[in-house]
Order: C-alpha cells, then sequence, then structure tokens
C-alpha cells in the first residue's frame, strides 16, 4: 500500500473488517492485532476507535466523564513512566537493542514511592517527601546517563542494572512490606478534582502537555529528535550527542520519580510488584509509536497508548471479561508494533 | 456440635461436619461456626438476576484459590452472574479493579484478602455508591460481613500447640511479612499473647519477612541462612509464620539441613503442608487448617441472604479451623478430604 495513503487514509476504512465481537471475542481481537499490525496508523487508530465503540455500545457507563475520569486517574501511574521512556527513545533512537531504552523506570517508580512513603511515616513533611521522591528519579537518571555515555554501558544493559539497584534499596526500605502513606498532598492527588475526574488523571495530562509543549514550541523537540533518527546529521550540526541524551535520561528518572509519588496517591501506600510494570512500560512507549503517523515515538501516542491499555483493562471488566485477556492481548500489541516498525524499517531500507 | 447451622454444598457439609467432630477430639479445638448463619435445605436462597462481583488479591495459593472458586460456583449455583476479578498479586490491579466496579455497579461486591490500607478506601468508596460489600478473611467497618475463620482461636490455639511441643522454652523465629493484612496480624497478636507468659520462650530479632510470590524459595533461603548462624542443635526451638506456604519452604529448609528437632507451625491447611505434618519424620509441628471452600461459599450464601431482606448478619461468620499436629494429621487429612 503506498504510503501516502495509508497514512492520512481514512480510505483504509473498508480494510478493517472487524468480525462481530460478540460472537467470537478471540477471533475479534486477533483480527484486530492482524490489522493492527498491517494498516499502521491510520488503521491502529480505527481499531482504537472500533474497540472503544464496542464497549461503548455494550456499556454506556464506559462513556461517562466518571468512568473516563476513572480510566485516567488508572493509566497514570504507567502513562508518566511512558512519557519518560518516550524522551529516551526519541533521543537515543526506538533500535530495540542499540537504541535509547530505560528498565529501570518500574524500579525507579517503586524506590520512589517506597521514599516517599518512608519519609511520610517518619513524619516528614509533604515538601520534604516530594522533593526526596523526585530526587530519588533524578540520582537513577544521573547514574543511567554515566553507564550509559561515560562508561559506555549498552543502555539495555545498564538500566537493567539500575533496576535491580533500585529494587534492590526498595526492599531495604520497605523490608518488603506495605508502607502506608497519609498526607494533605496523597489525599489531594487520591481525590477528585472538577468533573468527576480524579486529580491523578489531571496530572497525568498535566505532565503530557508539559512534555508535548517543550518538545514542540521549543528547539529542543527537533534537536531531541535529530540526536535520535538522524546522528551524522545532529553531529555535523554541531548538537551536542551526549547532552541531549543524558538529559533524556534524566528526564526520565524524574517522571520515575514523579510516578512513585502518584503511585503513592493511587494506593494509599508504597507496596511492592512496582517491578511488574517493567513490561505495560516497554509496551506503552512502543505502542505509542503506531499512533503517530511518521511511526516514531511521540508524547501524544504514547499517553494514547496508555490510555488504549487503560482502557482495554476497564472495559474488559465492564463486559465481565476475565482479567486474564488483558495481559495475552498486552503481549500481541508489542509483537504487533514492534513487528510493524521493523517492517518499515525494512522498508526504507531496500 | 450438630448446632453449627453451617450450611455448604452436601459434600462439604459432611466434610464440615466430620471436621466438627473431630475437633472436640483434638484438644483447644476451634469453637464451631459462632454466629454462623442459619441454612438448611428449607431455606430457599437465590441470587437470579443478580450481578455479583468477585474481587480476589491473587489465587496463587491453595486458600485463595480454592475461597475464590467457591465464591464463583456458589453464585452460578445460586443463579447469579459472578464477575471474576482476579489481581494477580498487585496492588494497582486491585485497586483498579475496585474502581471499576463503581461504575460497573454489580448487585454486590465480595473482596478476598488484600493489604486493608490499600484496600479498604475503595471499599468505602463502594460502600458510599450504595453497593453492599463482602469480604472473605478480610475484616474492615466498611464490609456488611466478612466470612472468615475464627483467627483469634486459631491463632491462640496455634501458639499452645507451638509451646507445648517446646515445653515452653527456646527460641522461635517468626515469619512476620504480612502485618497489613489483619488476618495475619491477629494470628501474631495471638502468638505474641501466649508468649508473654512463656518467659522463657522468645521470638528470635529481627523477624523475618515473608514475601509474595517465590514464598517457598525464599523461606528455604532465608531459613537455610539462619540455621547456619544457629549451627548448634537445639539453639533454635521452633518456626512460626502466619500463613503455611513460608512453613513449607522452612521445613524443606529443616529436612535439607538435617536440623529435623526443630517444628514448624503454619495456617492455612497447604495439602503439601497437612501431609508434612503428617509425616513422623519431617520437622512440621502443626497447622491450622482452614476450609476455604466452606469460607468462600458462606459469603456468597450470606450475600444472598442479604439481598433477599436480611439484614440480621453478624459482622463476621466464622467458620471453624482445626489444629492438625502429628496426633491427628491423617484424620485432619480425611475429614477436608485430602486423604
Amino acid at each position: 500500500m503506498p504510503p501516502s495513503a495509508t497514512d492520512r487514509g481514512f480510505e483504509a476504512l473498508p480494510g478493517v473488517a472487524l468480525p462481530d465481537p460478540a460472537a467470537d471475542p478471540e477471533a475479534w481481537l486477533a483480527g484486530g492485532v492482524k490489522n493492527l499490525a498491517g494498516l499502521r496508523s491510520a488503521g491502529s487508530f480505527l481499531l482504537v476507535l472500533a474497540v472503544l465503540a464496542v464497549f461503548a455500545a455494550w456499556v454506556p457507563a464506559f462513556l461517562g466523564t466518571a468512568n473516563l475520569g476513572l480510566i485516567l486517574a488508572q493509566s497514570s501511574v504507567l502513562g508518566i513512566l511512558g512519557l519518560g521512556l518516550t524522551l529516551v527513545l526519541i533521543t537515543g533512537g526506538t533500535d530495540v537493542v542499540a537504541g535509547g531504552i530505560d528498565l529501570s523506570l518500574a524500579g525507579t517508580l517503586g524506590l520512589s514511592a517506597a521514599v516517599f512513603a518512608g519519609l511520610n511515616q517518619a513524619g516528614v513533611g509533604d515538601a520534604a517527601c516530594v522533593a526526596a521522591a523526585l530526587g530519588t528519579g533524578l540520582a537513577v537518571g544521573l547514574v543511567n546517563a554515566v553507564a550509559v555515555l561515560r562508561l559506555r554501558i549498552p543502555p539495555l544493559l545498564a538500566t537493567l542494572a539500575s533496576m535491580n539497584i533500585c529494587a534492590g534499596l526498595e526492599l531495604v526500605i520497605t523490608e518488603n512490606t506495605t508502607i502506608s502513606a497519609a498526607s494533605p498532598l496523597i489525599d489531594g492527588l487520591g481525590g477528585t478534582g472538577p468533573l468527576d475526574v480524579p486529580v491523578l488523571g489531571y496530572l497525568l495530562l498535566a505532565v503530557a502537555f508539559l512534555f508535548a509543549a517543550s518538545l514542540r514550541l521549543t528547539p529542543l523537540g527537533p534537536r531531541a529528535y535529530a540526536v535520535g533518527a538522524h546522528p551524522e546529521a545532529a553531529r555535523a550540526a554541531g548538537l551536542s550527542m551526549s547532552r541531549y541524551r543524558a538529559g533524556s535520561y534524566l528526564a526520565s528518572g524524574l517522571s520515575g520519580g514523579l510516578a512513585g509519588i502518584a503511585s503513592v496517591a493511587f494506593l494509599n501506600s508504597a507496596t511492592g510488584g512496582s517491578a511488574d510494570m517493567l513490561l505495560p512500560v516497554v509496551a506503552t512507549a512502543f505502542l505509542g509509536v503506531v499512533f503517530s503517523r511518521r511511526l516514531v515515538p511521540t508524547v501524544t501516542g504514547t499517553l494514547l497508548a496508555a490510555l488504549f491499555v487503560g482502557s482495554l483493562t476497564n472495559g474488559f471488566q465492564l463486559l465481565h471479561v476475565s482479567t486474564y485477556w488483558v495481559n495475552g492481548i498486552e503481549g500481541a500489541l508489542i509483537l504487533a508494533v514492534v513487528g510493524a516498525t521493523a517492517a518499515s524499517a525494512k522498508g526504507h531500507a531496500a | 456440635m450438630s448446632d453449627t447451622r453451617a450450611h455448604p454444598s452436601r459434600r462439604t457439609l459432611m466434610q464440615m461436619g466430620a471436621a466438627l467432630g473431630a475437633a472436640s477430639l483434638v484438644q483447644g479445638t476451634a469453637r464451631a461456626g459462632e454466629a454462623a448463619p442459619a441454612a438448611g435445605a428449607d431455606e430457599k436462597l437465590s441470587l437470579k438476576g443478580k450481578t455479583i462481583a468477585i474481587s480476589v488479591a491473587g489465587t496463587d495459593h491453595f486458600f485463595d484459590l480454592k475461597a475464590y472458586q467457591a465464591q464463583v460456583e456458589t453464585v452460578k449455583e445460586l443463579g447469579g452472574t459472578p464477575i471474576g476479578l482476579d489481581a494477580g498479586r498487585s496492588d494497582k490491579a486491585l485497586v483498579s479493579q475496585l474502581q471499576t466496579l463503581v461504575t460497573q455497579k454489580p448487585d454486590a461486591v465480595i473482596q478476598t484478602l488484600g493489604t486493608l490500607t490499600v484496600v479498604d478506601p475503595w471499599l468505602k468508596k463502594l460502600r458510599q455508591a450504595g453497593i453492599p460489600v463482602f469480604s472473605v478473611d478480610l475484616p474492615s467497618t466498611n464490609v456488611i460481613n466478612t466470612a472468615t475463620s475464627d483467627n483469634f482461636s486459631l491463632g491462640a490455639q496455634l501458639a499452645l500447640q507451638l509451646v507445648s511441643d517446646i515445653n515452653g522454652r527456646g527460641k522461635i523465629v517468626v515469619f512476620n511479612g504480612f502485618a497489613g493484612v489483619p488476618v495475619c496480624e491477629i494470628r501474631y497478636t495471638e502468638l505474641k499473647t501466649v508468649l508473654k507468659y512463656y518467659p522463657e520462650a522468645s521470638i528470635v530479632q529481627p523477624e523475618l519477612r515473608d514475601v509474595i510470590p517465590n514464598t517457598v524459595q525464599d523461606a528455604y533461603g532465608q531459613i537455610t541462612a539462619l540455621l547456619s548462624k544457629y549451627p548448634e542443635k537445639g539453639s533454635i526451638a521452633a518456626i512460626w509464620s502466619a500463613w503455611d506456604i513460608p512453613q513449607l519452604g522452612a521445613t524443606q529448609a529443616l529436612i535439607a539441613a538435617g536440623r529435623t528437632e526443630i517444628r514448624t507451625y503454619g495456617v492455612d491447611g497447604t495439602p503439601e503442608v497437612l501431609a508434612l505434618v503428617k509425616d513422623p519424620n519431617a520437622p512440621a509441628g502443626a497447622v491450622a487448617a482452614q476450609q476455604p471452600a466452606a469460607i468462600g461459599r458462606t459469603a456468597v450464601l450470606n450475600v444472598a441472604r442479604y439481598l433477599n431482606g436480611d439484614r440480621s448478619l453478624p459482622s463476621q461468620t466464622f467458620l471453624p479451623a482445626i489444629i492438625a499436629n502429628k496426633a491427628n494429621a491423617a484424620e485432619v487429612q480425611r475429614q477436608l478430604g485430602q486423604a
């Protein structure tokens, strides 16, 4: 298919032949994933819309503002982490092995949450807790930056190692127990804002807006994309590659710290199991690639991906479908996305 | 003990009756189904047209899985629609699924286990949204009724069995990783209460933390490491854990290290552990065997009673548990249908 047609193309609509979801959800999903891989950007949008339409048709409450707000809030931790990873992918390149990657994000989340809740339990005020949690994130980002750019360890290995450091330190702080946290900030973040939308939902939107604005409205954006996708051109233009890449790891660490605070607000405590977020975070950032017209990582793409994954969990529950489904679907989506990106890269090379 | 007024399926009813019968044989038995709601062939409970959400913290252990399956089956049996929600031991998934239930508005929610501080705010929101909330093994002010073993008495009895086995003296290693889970906390508190009166028995500090997942391997590793710190036979008298999966790992570690003079104690009655208690050569001292399936079933029956207008439910419905020790383990196995 000529790229001009598919990239813009709502003419691809007849191609999205979705079987009746009521008949066999499995075949319907399999078909959807196939379409997602084949039709790339436009197709993926249509697929998402189709899935949402099915949820809305079956369960009218799905589109209620309260439920949409819930999806936003339930996606907030994942979304903020995914946005952090997106910055690393933009400046490091999306090659899964050689490109930029930050596997330590889930660990950073757990460690920052533990730092926040631990200090909160010790009677430390909100401002200091926030500073400590964000500082923890920044420190992890710094370690990653040094490991990748100074020590020249491949990002995949370097961030995997820092993930383990985070997990270890988290255990030291929590002794593997749940640390509950209560404070005006936690109550506020865990509460509900205007339009029945939880405050965490607004936090996610605010972070996405901030990231999108700094990438679109300042020279940072084009330069970061140049460093990631066209390193030779960027170098020729006199851009400091390592400064941009180091910056992306610091920003990513900061996102991990912020996600830690959001997680404490969501759970009213710091609990173990943050390592489970690793795969969903990577999935979200790569899935976000499919939502961009040029198949590159973008803030909006990642935001949409996080919300899509969140609405799957929410929608399937509303449809009375077992929670077990969602895990499988997530894995299938990564395959489809990485497959589509790989295929497009091959196409460019040929 | 024919006045148990228990009400489960014919099979579990028979098992329970048998368990109760045996309970009277065992010294210091659990008190039978105190406040167990009335039931029987004449009571026609129905959940026809009702949707019941069955939210569980995870189903990776014997107790959770049996309690969960029994709830789903009983809802179906009574003509209702179960919504099965397994958080897979992820607190984030657990909170999300409870949040979504506020939108979903089922006719009732049954929450099985979970860390109280994490779960309770959302049980409260469900209650405020007018959805009746019940629980299994999770006492909370936000639930109408919790179906559970009487953890106060089983905790005390397990502790008494322990001190009796070690003649009231020696060092006790304790796994205390789930203080936020109320039933574990109750059992631990009962252990401390009993030990207060046995000054020659003491808990080894620091206490150990049991973990999920990899509970067995982790407990095995921790006990193996601890044994090298206490290499002399008799330097440790017993190992206690608030449930029996750490006990399983600890028992295996003792066998591997040849330190079978140390006895292990736990709660649940997971078949592998009960078999180790029965084995005269294994160092598993005792396990408080619960009836997870009967507990799960009771929770659903209580929901059905409530939805049919019964407003007299007690805040807790206790199902009998029984201490299985070296002397009666085979009998308990048979009664629980594990033989």
